[in-house]
């Protein structure tokens, strides 16, 4: 006996409930996580901003702390060198980028996917290894192999042969800046891509070879096309990691030397905020810079979902919606 | 169990009980906080621990003293303390820069001690001058722990090599002392060794590769002012660009490295300069010579290479025609959230001794704090401190103001600016100017 229309109607609004209520429980988890460690904490830092909490006033107690307004944004609009600064940030994140976090990781992905196996293991394993060093012993690795003579590594092997020496990092400070975390990005996309490619089923590249095509054909027909999703994500991923990074940078230069010359905007809310030689952190100041930051990576983020097509990527295949 | 057993261990729990709260009533927990560099510096906590018992014993109570040191970096271990603070967490007695008082004090973290410190005699005898740098707001919130003097090391090798007589030489501090060789002297003879070919290019004179303190003798030297009379922050913008046009010049002319700034310390500055061999004159601090000898020229000697290959002068006259150096005291400040700040400056008080304060004078090269420190056999009769100790004489202070901070890092701009050519020195003055009016707004003056 079929049951009334209306009674039909309301079992299928529950089961769509419970349903949406599922796949909320599912989202949960990582929902409290960006709520507890992203959405409260720029929250906190939107409020700081408005304030001039600074060493010499401090205290946790947000009824207590000074509101000034905008006060600390127009200070850091009429900073001399926030442009600069800025103008540092989106060539550091460019060139990292496309340099290596993405090109590189990319060539380093297909090099090693195309010879033997356990060479192609060992190889990855040795890019992988900046990114699994210490940031502090990377860097002072990198900082012994470059220092001038005669401390330096490199300038000895200069000095043998009769080379002038040169005090390489502050003469070429973008150059290790970018060099010195493209080594560790790169690793994070040689390992996305090399899954991705490994993941192409065997027959669909066997048939590309059979049908003719030389191996750039393949990897320019066949392989590309199927890792798109891996590169966009990468893509993403790494800019927006690139703009909130700045260890290795305030390990290496500083921001110096000179004024500001590799100085990005994350170091620059690190040093206001967090690091004053001579105490009085301003961390109001510092948070204005912080925010700022927040808002392009969210300008960003959401410019590449539209961009890439995002909800495309990850929609279901259209075989199952049939 | 009976009820005789029954009353018999409550009552035993209850005199438990009683006579844990009546002795841990005179236990007292003092929490020490120190910034040290092994093993030189190593006093400043461990002194504590010397006198625990003595203090413990005058006061009748028993210390529970828990001594926390490291080498932290200052920004961080600032921020440490703050942040404890307003957790409820900070230590009874914090070692820090007397510069922190301008931030702490007004904050509240730490308290003023002007009604309490006349309660200590021992706290009678420390050089007067010392004092100056403690105080904010007409109060003093702190108590001097060492003072140190920043003078040029200069290489007696290759002033040899230029060919001083040992009599220049060794006469060198004091006619440096009495403005009669005066900072063009110094700057030109570092032009002639290098003509000579004695030094390389920029190898002249080297000041330190960082931001810090030393930077404001230059400015001082030229009759800058930071804190005007009233104790407001200004800026004298001639002496401003005397300092930027010396250092400017000085790269110039090729004496100092336009890449000096950005020098690591521990890879290439020390070691280059401690050699005596590279670098003809350095401005420095005291505590770099025991540094030195223990971890750079321990081979060669140690003092005794030291001693015969690089000597100290104070900072040589400027425009002010006053040779001059500058001391930034470390200071034990007492917590505001501390239990027992009786207690923490008891203990501060029986460390501020002659026989407590040489041990850090003489292992670390820090000026003593003490009058009486200059009469005792083990101050006086070591060679290093008592060839320093008169630049107590000569020197100046960083102020005391929560501005400080952004005056400063300013400031350094303005020498980056300078040294590295992205600036002269007017234009380096502008900049920075314009960073400071940006930052202080009305809390800085031009002058």
């Amino acid at each position: 006996m079929s049951q009334p229309p209306d009674k039909r109607e309301a079992r299928s609004r529950g089961n769509a409930l419970r349903a949406h209520l599922s796949a909320y429980g599912f989202l949960a988890p990582a929902g409290i996580l960006v709520l507890i460690f992203f959405m409260i904490p720029v929250a906190i830092i939107l409020y700081l901003s408005v304030t001039n909490l600074a060493s010499s006033n401090f205290t946790s107690d947000l009824a207590k702390m000074e509101f000034i307004g905008l006060k600390n944004y127009r200070t850091l609009l009429n900073d001399q060198f926030a442009r600069k600064i800025f103008f540092n940030t989106i060539f550091y994140v460019l060139f990292t980028l496309s340099i290596f976090n993405v090109s590189l990781a990319l060539i380093v992905s297909l090099l090693t996917t195309h010879i033997d196996r356990g060479a192609g293991f060992v190889f990855r394993a040795l890019w992988i290894l900046p990114r699994i060093t210490s940031p502090v012993v990377y860097i002072l690795i990198w900082k012994r192999m470059m220092a001038e003579a005669p401390f330096g590594i490199i300038n000895q092997f200069n000095n043998w042969m009769g080379l002038p020496t040169y005090n390489y990092i502050a003469t070429n400070p973008w150059v290790f800046v970018v060099v010195v975390n493209g080594f560790i990005g790169l690793s994070f996309g040689m390992i996305i891509f090399t899954s991705a490619i490994e993941s192409i089923p065997r027959d669909l590249l066997n048939a590309s070879l059979v049908d003719g095509s030389s191996k750039l054909q393949r990897i320019r027909y066949v392989i590309m096309p199927l890792i798109r999703w891996p590169l966009l994500f990468v893509f993403t991923y790494q800019t927006l990691s690139l703009l909130t990074s700045f260890v290795e940078i305030q390990l290496l230069t500083d921001g110096g030397p000179g004024l500001y010359r590799t100085e990005v905007w994350s170091l620059t809310a690190y040093h206001r905020a967090l690091s004053n030689y001579f105490g009085n952190a301003q961390w109001g100041y510092g948070s204005a810079f912080a925010v700022l930051l927040v808002l392009i990576g969210v300008v960003l983020a959401v410019i590449y979902m539209r961009v890439f097509r995002f909800d495309e990527l990850v929609a279901e295949p259209r075989v199952e919606t049939l | 169990m009976s009820s005789k057993i029954r009353l018999a261990l409550v009552f035993f729990l209850l005199f438990g009980l009683l006579a844990g709260a009546a002795f841990a009533q005179d236990s007292v927990s003092i929490t020490v906080r120190c910034k040290a560099s092994p093993p030189e510096e190593d006093w400043r906590c461990n002194s504590f621990a010397v006198v625990e018992e003595q203090v413990e014993a005058e006061l009748g109570i028993e210390i529970d003293l828990n001594l926390i040191q490291d080498n932290a970096g200052w920004g961080d271990y600032k921020n440490e303390f703050v942040l404890a603070s307003e957790a409820g967490e900070a230590p009874d007695i914090i070692l820090s820069g007397h510069e922190d008082i301008g931030a702490w004090a007004p904050a509240g973290f730490i308290i003023p001690l002007d009604d309490v410190i006349g309660m200590h005699s021992e706290f009678d005898d420390i050089v007067p001058s010392l004092w100056d740098s403690h105080g904010y707001a007409g109060e003093i919130w702190g108590i001097p722990q060492d003072a140190e003097a920043r003078p040029i090391f200069y290489s007696k090798l290759l002033l040899r090599d230029l060919g001083w007589s040992e009599d220049d030489i060794e006469s060198l501090p004091e006619r440096v002392a009495a403005g009669e060789w005066t900072f063009a002297d110094m700057l030109a003879t570092a032009e002639a060794a290098i003509d000579e070919g004695i030094v390389d290019e920029g190898n002249g004179w080297w000041h330190r590769p960082s931001n810090g303190p030393d930077f404001l003798y230059y400015y001082y030297g030229h009759g800058g002012e930071v804190i005007d009379m009233e104790g407001n922050m200004v800026v004298d913008s001639e002496a401003l660009v005397a300092t930027y046009e010396l250092l400017g010049g000085a790269v110039a002319s090729g004496v100092l490295r336009s890449d000096v700034i950005g020098l690591d310390w521990n890879e290439v500055w020390h070691p280059t300069v401690a050699q005596a061999d590279t670098v003809l004159f350095a401005a420095g601090g005291t505590w770099n010579w025991p540094n030195w000898s223990i971890n750079y020229v321990a081979d060669k000697g140690g003092d005794e290479f030291l001693f015969e290959n690089i000597g100290l002068t104070l900072i040589p006259a400027m425009a002010t025609g006053e040779a001059i150096t500058l001391t930034h005291p470390l200071t034990y400040m007492i917590s505001s959230g501390s239990e027992n700040p009786d207690v923490a400056l008891e203990l501060i008080a029986a460390i501020t001794t002659p026989e407590h304060n040489n041990k850090h004078a003489i292992d670390s090269f820090h000026l003593g704090i003490l009058n009486a420190q200059l009469e005792s056999e083990a101050y006086a009769n070591n060679r290093l401190l008592s060839s320093a100790h008169y630049m107590l004489d000569h020197t100046t202070a960083l102020p005391n103001h929560p501005g400080w901070n952004a005056w400063s890092n300013a400031y350094f701009l303005g020498i980056q600016a300078v040294e590295t050519g992205e600036a002269d020195a007017a234009g380096a003055a502008d900049i920075a100017i314009a960073q400071m009016q940006n930052e202080l707004g009305d809390g800085i003056t031009v002058r």
